[in-house]
């Protein structure tokens, strides 16, 4: 088991060099752009983007300026090209937005594709679960910054239920930032909550043609408790391993749209501003900020499915 | 426990995962193909919306036809300074103020008839002309990450050894990558200066960016149960015979083991457009996918949304048109599931 | 039970009435003085909130230059040279600033002097020294600012950014810390100087300001406000500078206490917030969908402003078919004007001339009516622009119209292909991304055809605009002269002009002609001049308390509340 947590440990950091090399080559090889002229504005002169070069060792091999970037991201001192503003420090600002929106959003459609999936399998075949069923289609097919645009509108401007976007600290007042959570919350959500109470309908409905449940049954326990102690538990694994990947998938991914059309400023809407001007080092830290998040979900998961699977264990 | 090989979901990283994963598929011979189909005619639902979604592409590609013949306009051509006549009156197009007309049905003789954009453009005909571009796109795409998960995971899961390990490496870096900025990041380098490489030279501007990059992004999904699929398949018994009969392995992976893939890529497939054509909406959002004029339902979604109190009518129509489309490919693919995996319970039919 | 209970009643409604007197004297904020009864009263005091859409470039006076930053930094920066604040129309002639009176010039203008005030302290209480001038520049030219073109001029100013380090000297500068005398010499003469001297990157910082970006933490300056706070993509807070001089009636000293702004990327919010009163001021128009609102039920405190900018259409005089004038007076006479205007929601005034108004060389008359191509409001002359292009034999040739991809420069040029594909050409939009779209059409190996451009005034001067068509100017790469207009009569007036250090009604008008000829000649073609707004919640004083300058826009030491 330990040699198993090691192996999966080497892999991780492999994996974020591996996206760190990658993000820096696709900015710095790809596009026909020098990054002087953009830094230089519009009136440049020669002589500014030659000191630029200069200042900020263009000129070097890309070798040499990818071990100066990284060694710059990890001392902190790493700065934006365009504002030279300390991007750690930008980061650190935008982690509890995005923390905040990606776990309410990831409680939110935990609990309700819970309630869902398990009452569209105990209706499983009657007119309730194909209904829900399609509703839960049409929360999968719809893109979040589509429904959060139009949350975001008609909800928080025109009746004005929902304040219309922006961010409240938490430390600042509890309830506001609730408050103006509940539209993103809702609007990440949706998406998934599709998607799970699916997954989870199958599953219950798999394990309850399962021997043990027939056994217990014989033995005379009743259909909510058979419900909630067996069928639950045992078709929450799979929930949980896809919970925790699509938890880190959130982070690098959904939350960017979502923030963006909420106006959070976390993380995901700095890296996505970011990108759009090829600012390379915001881009470089947050890419790899969030793939770390993706990269730690799964071993964490991983790491568990190995725990409770004895023959991983006995490796 | 039976889990589904749905397109988000494919499993856990690191060894144990792989293994799981090629234990849990499962082989479909050539029989069911004909049982699958009668299942499937059964759904009638999923037959409805698959249906429909020959509809929306019917109409899509009857793009010109409206253009020519109704709307009497381009996709790209501007009225800005123009007026219309609506119940005997003129109407501007596009207001002083710059706010369009809304939708006018068939007020003007089915012009405008889903309103106009800012820069006076027929709304109904970029409409089309995107969804020509947008389901491309999702179509396109789709292919090329099908072509790389079957290349990909049949190498890796037929050869298995090295071939394996590069590859399951490549696809562990690519899984972690967050797909938005992967997505936006290559949209946005490659958008600037177009491809060139050898022989292959891609303008900044061409389609093919979009599609190469959401193609490229989704492999990682697909090529692992493809994997999986094919580690099961080398052990069984055809697969056997087939080598005692001396058949190399190229003949064994396209005559025997390919074939029966079959069932699990044309599942994918249809879920794989879908979730294309979301990927593109959302580049095209962010800046990075389809480069403007050239219309396509994200890029109509992101004009529209900056004038959402104004015109809500931009955001609205394309917004609906391509939950439509996806809507029917989730449901049809969904019954396309139903109907060829046997362990399917439930399915959508009464 | 009866007395006391009328008792209690009384104290009860006494109670009442002071909570309801400290209630209304609460809505008036921190108010100092009383501002009852007489209307030109300005009153002191108060705190406002404010809002910008984005965070400014920089809160660095060496580095900024966007009016996010340029529009609160004039208050609290103030060069040896500046603008009057007074409301009026000589807002835009220049006033000694730090410096006691007027630069004097040396008859072959290459040589300026002036004289620092006696007794200057910046906001932190250290003293002025002329020296300190010299640094400022140091830091420009040092830390690569987009404002190093205009010192470049400096002699020695090359040579010092080439050095590399910020210690170093600037040759061209002397100043003597004694008597506070600073002479400048130039390498060439530059009409414009004096203007440059006006700018915020000439503004004077402490000596021992260091040789970076200082956005987290600004400098001292000198001037009515001062900056206490800045936390970049939040907020950053100005408060009345207690070390503020007096400089004279023209440079007054703020109304308010303190102004603090808050980044809110949403316009909608912002208008939102300045409707309801939690903000007070928004930077940005609203915006277009909740203009009408705001214009209809606001207009009390809502008003729009006519910018010195000019949005153009640069066609390339290097790249066929625009090598050709026919060609190029063709697309002048087709171009639709009003289509491009409303692109803008209202926020473009057409107009033919170059030169914009508030800039030394407007032609008010030739900017509307007599424009040479039609009124600028009107529908263009679409049939005449077809036949000289079909004339000419360039129907169906092949046209790029390069723009960028900030709102609404993509969809202006879309609209500008889509007209010269009316006008019988086969035009496409190639849009490149705004952060190097000016460097890409500035390039010659691009041969940009033609495509969308603009320019905000850096200061009143011609000089400011006519190098976008100075023959002169032309350069291989980083090109501002983007439709390689290279008029030798005209490139010869602009040289000749740029040597006259004063503008005088002569100058004026040699430069007014100028401007006529570029837009008789077809060689841009301009649309419209830009116009801001300026949108107050209801506290603030709209009427009395405000002024709006045309280089600076809104005036913060002018605001007040009522």
């Amino acid at each position: 088991m330990g040699r198993f947590v090691v192996r999966r440990l080497i892999q991780m950091v492999l994996v974020m060099f591996a996206v760190s090399v990658i993000t820096f080559l696709i900015f710095n090889v790809i596009p026909n752009s020098d990054p002087a002229v953009r830094m230089a504005g519009r009136q440049a002169s020669q002589s500014t983007i030659t000191e630029i070069r200069r200042e900020w060792n263009f000129d070097d091999p890309i070798y040499i300026q990818y071990v100066t970037t990284m060694k710059m991201v990890f001392s902190g001192d790493l700065q934006s090209y365009f504002t030279q503003l300390p991007v750690g420090e930008e980061i650190r600002k935008g982690l509890p937005r995005t923390l905040s929106l990606a776990i309410g959003a990831a409680l939110l459609w935990m609990f309700v594709a819970i309630c869902l999936g398990l009452y569209s399998a105990m209706k499983a075949g009657k007119f309730a679960d194909r209904f829900l069923t399609i509703v839960a289609l049409v929360g999968i097919s719809m893109p979040v910054f589509w429904i959060g645009a139009l949350m975001n509108h008609y909800l928080g401007f025109k009746l004005g239920w929902f304040p219309n976007g922006g961010y409240v600290e938490l430390t600042e007042d509890p309830i506001d930032w609730a408050y103006h959570l509940i539209l993103p919350w809702t609007a990440l959500a949706i998406l998934f909550i599709g998607f799970y109470s699916r997954v989870l309908r199958s599953n219950v409905l798999d394990t309850i043609n399962e021997d043990y449940v027939r056994t217990a049954r014989a033995k005379g326990l009743g259909e909510r408790q058979i419900m909630v102690r067996h069928v639950l538990r045992n078709s929450m694994i799979p929930i949980v391993t896809l919970w925790g990947l699509d938890f880190g998938a959130v982070v690098g991914g959904g939350a960017i749209l979502t923030e963006t059309v909420f106006d959070l400023q976390g993380v995901g809407q700095y890296a996505a501003e970011a990108v759009g001007q090829l600012d390379v080092p915001p881009v470089l830290a947050t890419t790899m900020f969030l793939a770390f998040f993706v990269v730690l979900m799964n071993a964490i998961v991983d790491i568990l499915y190995a725990y409770l699977d004895p023959r991983i264990r006995l490796q | 426990m039976a889990t589904e090989p749905a397109l988000e979901q494919t499993g856990l990283q690191g060894p144990a995962a792989w293994e799981e994963e090629a234990e849990r598929e499962q082989v479909h011979g050539l029989g069911p193909w004909r049982l699958g189909l009668r299942r499937l005619r059964r759904n009638k639902v999923a037959i409805a919306f698959g249906i429909l979604f020959l509809l929306l592409v019917a109409a899509c590609l009857a793009a010109p036809l409206w253009a020519d013949n109704v709307a009497k306009t381009g996709p790209n051509t501007n009225h800005l300074s123009d007026t219309i006549q609506v119940d005997g009156e003129s109407v501007n197009v596009v207001a002083l103020d710059g706010v369009p007309i809304g939708p006018q049905y068939l007020k003007a003789d089915g012009k405008f008839f889903m309103g106009a954009d800012r820069n006076g453009r027929d709304i109904m005909v970029r409409l089309l002309y995107g969804g020509r571009n947008s389901l491309l796109i999702g179509i396109s795409a789709a292919l090329i990450t099908t072509f790389l998960s079957i290349l990909l995971g049949t190498l890796a899961g037929y050869f298995r050894g090295a071939p394996d390990v590069v590859i399951r490496a490549l696809l562990d870096i690519m899984w972690s990558f967050p797909v938005i900025i992967l997505g936006v990041a290559l949209g946005v380098a490659l958008a600037l200066g177009g491809f060139q490489f050898w022989f292959i030279d891609i303008s900044g501007d061409s389609l093919l960016i979009p599609i190469g990059i959401i193609g490229l992004v989704y492999v990682p999904y697909m090529a692992r149960p493809v994997r999986g699929q094919v580690l099961s398949l080398r052990e069984k018994e055809f697969v056997e015979a087939a080598r005692a009969q001396g058949a190399g392995p190229l003949r064994i992976m396209f005559g025997e083991v390919i074939p029966n893939l079959a069932s699990t890529i044309l599942v994918f497939f249809t879920l794989l457009i879908a979730n294309a054509v979301l990927l593109e909406a959302a580049l095209s959002f962010l800046g990075a996918g389809v480069r403007p004029p050239t219309p396509s339902w994200g890029t109509m979604i992101d004009e529209g949304v900056d004038r959402i109190a104004t015109a809500p009518h931009l955001t609205i129509v394309p917004g609906v048109m391509l939950v439509l489309t996806v809507l029917s490919l989730n449901v049809f693919g969904d019954g396309v599931r139903d109907a060829l995996d046997p362990r399917a319970k439930v399915r959508l039919e009464h | 039970m009866g007395k006391h209970s009328r008792r209690v009643l009384a104290l009860l409604l006494v109670a009442l009435c002071m909570s309801f007197v400290a209630a209304c004297g609460d809505d008036d904020d921190d108010g100092g003085g009383d501002g009852g009864g007489g209307s030109g009263e300005a009153k002191s005091g108060g705190s406002i909130t404010i809002s910008q859409t984005s965070q400014p470039d920089f809160l660095d006076p060496a580095l900024m230059y966007t009016v996010n930053a340029i529009e609160p930094s004039w208050l609290v920066y103030t060069p040896l040279i500046t603008y009057p604040r007074t409301g009026t129309d000589k807002d835009s002639s220049l006033i000694p600033g730090l410096a006691e009176e007027m630069p004097t010039i040396s008859e072959d203008a290459k040589t300026y002097e002036l004289t620092l005030r006696k007794g200057l302290k910046y906001s932190d209480g250290s003293p002025v020294k002329a020296s300190d001038f010299e640094h400022a520049i140091k830091r420009v030219l040092n830390l690569e600012s987009g404002g190093s073109a205009f010192f470049l001029g400096i002699t020695g100013a090359q040579d010092f950014v080439e050095a590399g380090k910020c210690n170093g000297d600037i040759a061209g500068i002397e100043a003597n810390d004694q008597s506070g005398a600073i002479t400048i010499n130039l390498d060439a003469p530059d009409g414009s100087f004096s203007h440059v001297l006006s700018m915020w990157f000439a503004a004077l910082v402490p000596s021992n300001t260091p040789c970076r970006n200082l956005t987290e933490e600004p400098p001292p300056g000198v001037g009515p406000y001062m900056y206490t706070e800045s936390v970049p993509n939040r907020q950053f807070v100005m408060e009345k500078n207690p070390n503020f001089p007096d400089l004279g009636p023209d440079i007054p000293p703020g109304n308010l206490d303190t102004i603090t702004t808050q980044i809110i990327k949403s316009a909608q919010r912002q208008a939102q917030d300045v409707i309801s009163g939690e903000l007070d001021y928004m930077q940005d128009p609203p915006p277009a969908d909740l203009k009408p609102e705001v214009q209809a039920e606001y207009s009390d405190r809502y008003e729009e402003i006519t910018t010195a900018s000019t949005y153009y259409v640069f066609m390339n005089h290097r790249v066929p078919p625009f090598d050709k004038l026919e060609i190029r007076e063709a697309v002048n006479y087709g171009m639709d004007k009003p289509a491009l205007a409303r692109l803008f929601a209202g926020e473009l005034a057409p107009g033919c001339s170059f030169l914009p108004p508030g800039v030394p060389g407007f032609d008010e008359a030739m900017d509307i009516e007599e424009c040479p191509w039609g009124n600028p409001n009107e529908p263009p002359d679409l049939e005449r622009a077809r036949q000289m292009i079909e004339d000419a034999g360039e129907a169906g040739t092949k046209v790029t119209v390069y723009g960028n991809n900030d709102d609404p420069t993509d969809k202006v040029t879309a609209a500008i292909a889509d007209q010269l594909t009316k006008m019988g050409f086969e035009a496409e939009p190639k849009i490149l991304d705004g952060g190097v779209y000016f460097q890409t059409i500035g390039s010659a190996e691009e041969k940009a055809q033609i495509g969308f451009a603009n320019w905000f005034q850096d200061f009143p001067h011609p000089k400011n605009f006519m190098f976008l068509v100075d023959g002169a100017s032309i350069q291989p790469t980083l090109n501002q002269n983007f439709g390689n207009v290279d008029d030798p009569e005209i490139t010869k007036g602009i040289a000749e002009l740029n040597q006259e250090p004063v503008i005088n009604d002569e100058v004026t008008e040699r430069w007014r002609e100028l401007n006529v000829q570029l837009v008789e000649e077809a060689h841009i073609v301009p649309y419209g001049h830009r116009k801001l707004a300026t949108f107050l919640s209801e506290r603030m004083d709209f009427d009395n308390c405000r002024r709006f300058h045309p280089v600076y826009n809104n005036d913060y030491s002018s605001w007040c509340l009522k």
